[in-house]
């Protein structure tokens, strides 16, 4: 049951901002995460500032590079069932449609997706852990079968988007508004890896919020793809996931990008995957050997050993889609 | 523990006497049998139906639990101070409140009290506040002050048996001396076999969670106390409830029309009815009080985890010779049945003279489990009916024919005591002739890296026969629209449906024109709860005895007033016509006798079943399924169940029983477990998606019933057996066997998940390749 | 009943049956038409945890003026506050569909919303769906072909099916499966509410709504 708060509902981004940048506060997109987190206790918010009042942010335009833009506020369920975002950016359709339920595609937002927190269910439970501020890691001695194999330091989730590793794969950049003003930040550098700092899970200061995220256009013969596998159909996180952008020429890749979700406390790049198809065929001999690549180096807990199978399973099968 | 235990909890089961008037079977129905809407239907649709958590009085409160948030503690002190001044809160209760002062028990050897001080299971209630809106009620349990003195645990049954493990309920962690049973020789028997398999199976426990949360509104009216309650049986509460706060039964009521399902969680009161009861009584509120969704994976019962050793031993000829299985489990901190029934399919679905078996159920500091649907019966089938697969294999025998070449005709676990009816081989047969099993058995499992593969299974429920107590009122109006009486609830299997079809048989009336008054130990009949696939058995024969002592009383009418012998009457319609001559007839409504009476009244019981016989349901399912072979992921295709339920009364919610048992199979089979951390002994997946049942994604659209429709009129004058249980008996194990006809692998560990199967299925690669 | 709220100002064209709602017409034509009345009782900017705030919610085409505390999510307000347990509770986590409601037309979860967010939106609710004292036809089709059980999760499924149609009125099985792939039924009915769907498209077409 949801403590107390106190609500706000500012009329401008500026106005959000500037709530947000107090301690305590915390800004309410389409609440799926915020309700959540609130009534597990994981953190207790002094005042919400819900985002629904102000303009502009919902929505999905073309940039005048040709590329996408897609306003923060707009839902799963509207990222993807858009045209332009199926056609040029497979990855982060199918990745928006895995996540969660239909229902909650439809109230949940992009920019909320990004900014969700761990699912660890340690964090989401009565454990003070390290990323809450205690003195330990509970996952590390404890069960940790849904934990990360690759980035994990201190703290070992994995990140719980769908939309991210698509949004990482496709090199997207992530536009933030705070009270200072306004950044752009490429999607791979706005998580933040536990080694890093394992207190917070993006680049985000107090009082930014994320405004859009900036889709680049593809160069031609560019198609991609979000594989997920999980436990069962609906309303799961990713037990282990791959999203793949390839650009073809000529038979041969030419370009690739292969992100891995359920993997690592971020959106988890796999550059030796990438090399591995990179001026080749796929043929399924050579996707293998990218799946092979995609896993190595990684480092399993007592309990997840079996990621490296599902892994290796959905690079595999990303990459034939695109073959 | 057997299932009279298990289904009613209370003890001492009353009795009701044989009906009156013999009443032969049934040879032709018409209504009886066909796929009817539900009665009650409209009311589930439209939002009109009031279920216990819709219950809104004036002027209400809502209350919440606080629980121990530890596996195995003793509480030393609780300070409920502040949140007694806390806005809103109007009453607070500890073990230091004279008023919550109660005994309580989980089990009937083992009382406790309502907070007790010694906390044996994370969930374990401590304080209860009321409040006047949930938000502030929660609030109030939030500045609760306890301190706990915490004591080692075990959750893990296999290290509860291990030296030093912490000591739950005594130095020894087993709840009593294992059961054991045996027949014949095992030893003789596996000698004399051609091929003897062994292995280790487990399955996980499984939480209940009903759609409908756990929990009531009291309300108080000087010394009465009303309790809605989400319930499966509105008696056992009410008994339980009295029992415990020293009240005569007239003063509770207990009101359960309408309930969210209960899968076997809800078949008796909680403590959160003491709790409700007695902040109500203090703030002199009604109070609601509504377990949340979390609590109820820590707290109303669980199916209890399985570790199922299984040694067979079996003929080239398919002729089985031994079965020896040890099984361990565990029930909870109280004792609470955790081996139950585990090996029944084992010492009674085939034919076998050697049987051994042995059971062995331990405390662990886990909640105590409750009978969820077909307690046991699904972990031996997953045991048993994997064994059979895999004998069947290595003999080289179709595991139909396996199966078909042990039927037995006979009980052996109960003295070879003669089933009524049998239709096991039938649904084989049958089953597999209909799913196209021989063709489907024989494909290709493809080339690539998906796979496909079919599977079977079998089982029957020990149960499923019913019997008495059951009283029944039905009432005929005068206008010829009837009323119908019982104390039974309707789970959502469609009880009140098959109760009015019943009456629509005899008394002609159709279902539009019958009213229902359902669990209300007010205002309705004795019945037990409504579980272990004993309602429609039970009540239906109680039902047309009712419904044929109103028949006489009107033939008497009529046939005095027709002048025709009562003996020559029947209904067509909403007339009574001669036999001999269909020209003298008359309307129900213009018989003037009954207008007169204003009312006919009869009252049904519930007779005994047969003597020295035995009756049970029977079933066998084939599925399809498909593998990704690379990441271990499963997709049921296409099930079909057959099943020997006796007489088919409500066809379409008899389909529906079975969807929702294969649904639930799916759960056991690849989805569902509990986890709990080992470093604090917590459950840590006590919401849906970290708890994983089955979604509109995992279960196939094509799903089959084949009724083996053939009336058990030995068993009841309804000539129907229970289905509810049977139809998630062998679900699992059959996927099991589909997963490994497709991929040769076989999972003996439930569930069979990505996380599971992709490692083996990987390890079976790398031995291919060697 | 709890008393602070009214809704005495819900002044009501076309006539309002005993549960509360609408008869024989659909609520996306009166829900357009008074969203704007609504709007004036979008929240004040600022909301204290503990002092009421007084709002206007639109359920079912009728005006609904109450007093929530920021932290009560539609869902509470539904059942508790103004005696529409159509809408159920299952988890209050976002994880089960029981209490999904059309805001705007669209399957929400009420327990993932705020009652001071759905201020100024058309909420449609089970009980909007009849006609008067008649089922409407998705509520029917689930009758007529069984998709329920126990019942509890039903209106939560009529609902996601509802909307489902009314954004797609002729969805393949698949397109179904997805559609109602977030309601869960702990009964197991999903094989019957699937043909459920198809039948109500069937009846939504026939009835040319
Ligand atoms: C049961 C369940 C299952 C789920 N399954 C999946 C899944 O399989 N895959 C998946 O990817 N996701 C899943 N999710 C997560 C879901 O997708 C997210 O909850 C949702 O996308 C968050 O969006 P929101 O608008 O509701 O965010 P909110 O809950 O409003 O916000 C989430 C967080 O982000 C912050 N925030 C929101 N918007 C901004 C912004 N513009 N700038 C800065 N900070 C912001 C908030 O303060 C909050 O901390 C699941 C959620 C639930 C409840
Ligand atoms: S993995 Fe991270 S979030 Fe989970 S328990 Fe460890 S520190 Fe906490
Ligand atoms: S109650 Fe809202 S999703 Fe379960
Ligand atoms: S009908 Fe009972 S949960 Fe769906």
């Amino acid at each position: 049951m949801i403590p107390a708060f106190n609500y706000v509902r500012p009329a401008s981004l500026a106005a959000a901002c500037a709530k947000l940048a107090s301690s305590g506060t915390h800004a309410h997109a389409g609440g799926t995460d915020l309700l959540g987190c609130l009534r597990d206790g994981v953190f207790a918010a002094d005042t919400v500032v819900s985002l629904s009042g102000i303009p502009d942010l919902r929505g999905v335009r073309k940039n005048l590079d040709g590329g996408l833009l897609i306003g923060a506020m707009t839902t799963l369920a509207e990222v993807a069932a858009d045209p332009a975002v199926a056609a040029g950016y497979a990855a982060l359709a199918e990745g928006a449609l895995s996540a969660a339920s239909p229902q909650l595609r439809n109230q949940g937002t992009l920019g909320g997706n990004v900014c969700q927190r761990p699912r660890c269910w340690y964090y989401r439970g009565d454990f003070h852990c390290a990323r809450k501020g205690g003195d330990k890691c509970y996952a590390v001695k404890g069960e940790n079968q849904f934990h990360c194999v690759f980035g994990g330091n201190v703290c070992f989730y994995v990140h719980p988007s769908d939309a991210a590793p698509a949004l990482v794969a496709l090199g997207a950049t992530v536009r933030v508004t705070g009270k200072d003003g306004s950044r752009s930040i490429p999607a791979a550098q706005f998580f933040v890896g536990p080694e890093t700092d394992y207190t917070r899970e993006t680049v985000l200061a107090p009082g930014e919020l994320v405004t859009e995220i900036v889709l680049p256009p593809q160069p031609p013969g560019t198609r991609s793809t979000y594989r997920k596998i999980r436990a069962r159909g609906s309303w799961d996180f990713a037990l282990a996931g791959a999203a793949a952008v390839v650009t073809v020429a000529g038979g041969r890749v030419t370009r690739a990008k292969i992100v891995l979700s359920g993997a690592a406390p971020v959106p988890w790049r796999v550059p030796e995957a990438e090399r591995a198809v990179t001026g080749q065929r796929l043929t399924p001999q050579v996707v293998r050997k990218a799946a092979a690549a995609a896993v190595k180096g990684a480092e399993p807990l007592a309990e997840n050993g079996y990621k490296l199978e599902l892994l290796r399973g959905a690079v595999e099968e990303a990459l034939l889609r695109l073959a | 523990m057997k299932t009279p235990e298990l289904y009613f909890v209370d003890g001492a089961l009353p009795e009701t006497a044989a009906p009156e008037g013999d009443p032969q079977p049934w040879t032709r129905t018409r209504v009886v049998g066909k796929p009817l809407a539900r009665i009650d239907g409209y009311e589930r649709l439209s939002g009109a139906a009031v279920y216990p958590s819709d219950v809104v009085l004036p002027d209400m409160l809502y209350g919440a639990i606080l629980r121990c948030p530890h596996a195995h503690a003793k509480v030393t002190r609780v300070d409920a101070g502040a949140a007694a001044k806390m806005p809103g809160v109007r009453a607070v209760i500890t073990g230091a409140t004279p008023a919550a002062d109660l005994r309580w028990y989980y089990s009937r050897t083992v009382f406790t009290k309502l907070f007790d001080p010694l906390c044996r299971f994370a969930g374990e209630a401590v304080a209860a506040v009321a409040a006047e809106t949930p938000q502030q009620a929660w609030d109030a349990v939030r500045a609760i002050v306890v301190e706990y003195d915490v004591l080692p645990f075990v959750v893990d049954e296999h290290k509860a048996l291990e030296p030093g493990a912490a000591a739950v309920q005594g130095d020894d962690n087993r709840v009593g001396e294992p059961e054991t049973y045996s027949r014949g020789d095992v030893a003789k028997g596996f000698a004399k076999a051609d091929t003897v398999l062994e292995a280790t199976y487990t399955t996980a426990a499984e939480i209940h969670t009903p759609m409908e949360l756990h929990g009531c509104v009291a309300s108080w009216d000087g010394p009465r106390l009303t309790i809605w309650e989400s319930t499966q049986g509105v008696y056992p509460v009410q008994q339980r409830v009295a029992m415990l706060l020293g009240m005569p039964l007239a003063n509770v009521r207990v009101i359960g029309r309408y309930m969210g399902g209960g899968f076997g969680s809800k078949l008796q009161a909680d403590k959160y009815d003491l709790a409700a009861a007695v902040l109500a009584k203090l703030a002199a509120r009604p109070v609601k009080l509504f377990l949340t969704r979390e609590e109820t994976f820590v707290c109303v019962g669980n199916r209890p985890p399985s570790t199922m050793r299984l040694k067979a031993g079996v003929k080239k000829d398919g002729t089985l010779t031994a079965l020896e299985m040890s099984v361990l489990g565990t029930g909870g901190a109280y004792p609470a049945g955790g081996t139950s029934l585990v090996d029944w399919l084992v010492r009674d679905l085939y034919l076998c003279p050697n049987v051994r078996t042995e059971m062995t159920d331990v405390f662990i500091n886990g909640g105590p489990s409750r009978a969820f649907r077909a307690p046991g019966h699904p972990q031996g089938a997953w045991a048993l009916e994997q064994m059979m697969d895999a004998l069947a294999a290595a003999i080289g025998m179709d595991p139909v024919e396996l199966r078909r070449k042990n039927i037995p005709k006979v009980s052996q676990a109960r003295g070879n005591q003669p089933y009524t009816t049998t239709g096991l081989d039938r649904c084989l047969a049958e089953g597999a002739a209909a799913f196209g099993w021989r063709e489907a058995h024989r494909r290709p499992k493809g080339d690539g890296a998906v796979k496909r593969g079919v599977g079977m299974a079998a089982g029957l429920w020990i149960a499923g026969g019913g019997g008495p107590p059951s009283t029944i009122v039905v009432k005929l109006f005068a206008d010829g629209s009837a009323n119908l009486n019982m104390g039974a609830s309707d789970l959502g299997t469609g009880t009140k449906t098959v109760m009015a079809m019943v009456v629509s048989e005899e008394l002609g009336v159709p279902l539009e024109k019958i009213q229902i008054e359902n669990a209300d130990t007010g205002t309705t009949q004795y019945a037990t709860a409504s579980g272990g696939s004993k309602t429609v058995p039970t009540e239906a024969p109680a039902v047309r005895a009712a419904a044929l002592a109103v028949k006489r009383q009107l033939f008497e009418i009529a046939g005095a007033e027709l002048k025709v012998g009562a003996g020559a009457l029947h209904i067509e319609g909403d007339e009574v016509v001669s036999a001999s001559d269909p020209k003298v007839r008359r309307k129900i409504a213009e018989l003037e006798g009954v207008q007169r009476r204003g009312l006919l009244i009869g009252v049904g019981t519930r007779g005994p079943n047969p003597e020295g016989k035995v009756v049970n349901p029977f079933v066998a399912q084939f599925c399809e399924v498909e593998v990704d072979t690379r990441t271990g992921e499963v997709r049921v295709l296409r099930f079909l169940s057959a099943n020997d339920s006796g007489r088919v009364m409500d066809r379409l919610t008899y389909e529906g029983q079975v969807i929702g048992g294969i649904t639930m199979g799916i759960g056991l089979g690849l989805t569902e477990q509990r986890v709990f951390d080992r470093q604090t002994g917590t459950m840590l997946n006590v919401n849906w998606h970290d708890y994983k049942i089955p979604t509109a994604m995992d279960v196939p659209a094509e799903i089959v019933s084949l009724p083996i429709d053939v009336p058990d009129d030995e068993a009841n004058t309804a000539g129907a057996k229970g289905l509810g249980e049977p139809v998630t008996i062998p679900t699992a194990a059959a996927i099991a066997n589909a997963v490994y006809d497709a991929t040769g692998v076989r999972v003996t560990d439930a569930p069979i998940s990505p996380m599971r199967l992709a490692p083996l299925l990987a390890a079976a690669r790398r031995g291919g390749e060697r | 009943m709890a008393h602070d709220h009214d809704d005495s100002d819900a002044e009501d064209p076309k006539g309002v049956s005993r549960r509360g709602f609408f008869t024989a017409v659909g609520a996306g034509a009166i829900g357009a038409a008074t969203l704007a009345q609504a709007q004036p009782g979008a929240p004040t900017p600022a909301a204290p945890s503990d002092d009421p705030t007084k709002v206007t919610l639109l359920v079912n085409g009728r005006r609904r003026r109450l007093l929530v505390e920021p932290r009560w999510t539609l869902l509470f307000v539904l059942r508790e506050k103004l005696g529409l347990t159509g809408t159920k509770v299952g988890c209050e986590r976002g994880e089960c569909g029981a209490c999904t409601v059309l805001v705007d037309g669209v399957p929400c979860y009420a327990c993932m919303t705020l009652a001071l967010e759905a201020v100024g939106h058309e909420i449609t609710t089970l009980e909007g769906l009849m006609r008067g004292e008649e089922l409407g036809p998705v509520q029917q089709a689930f009758l007529i072909e069984d998709g329920l059980q126990c019942g509890y999760c039903t209106p939560g499924q009529v609902m996601a099916a509802e909307g489902l149609l009314r954004a797609n009125p002729a969805p393949t099985l698949e397109e179904i499966r997805l559609g109602m792939s977030g309601n869960l039924c702990r009964c197991g009915a999903y094989a019957h509410i699937f043909k459920a769907v198809e039948k109500a498209a069937e009846l939504k077409k026939a009835a040319g709504r």
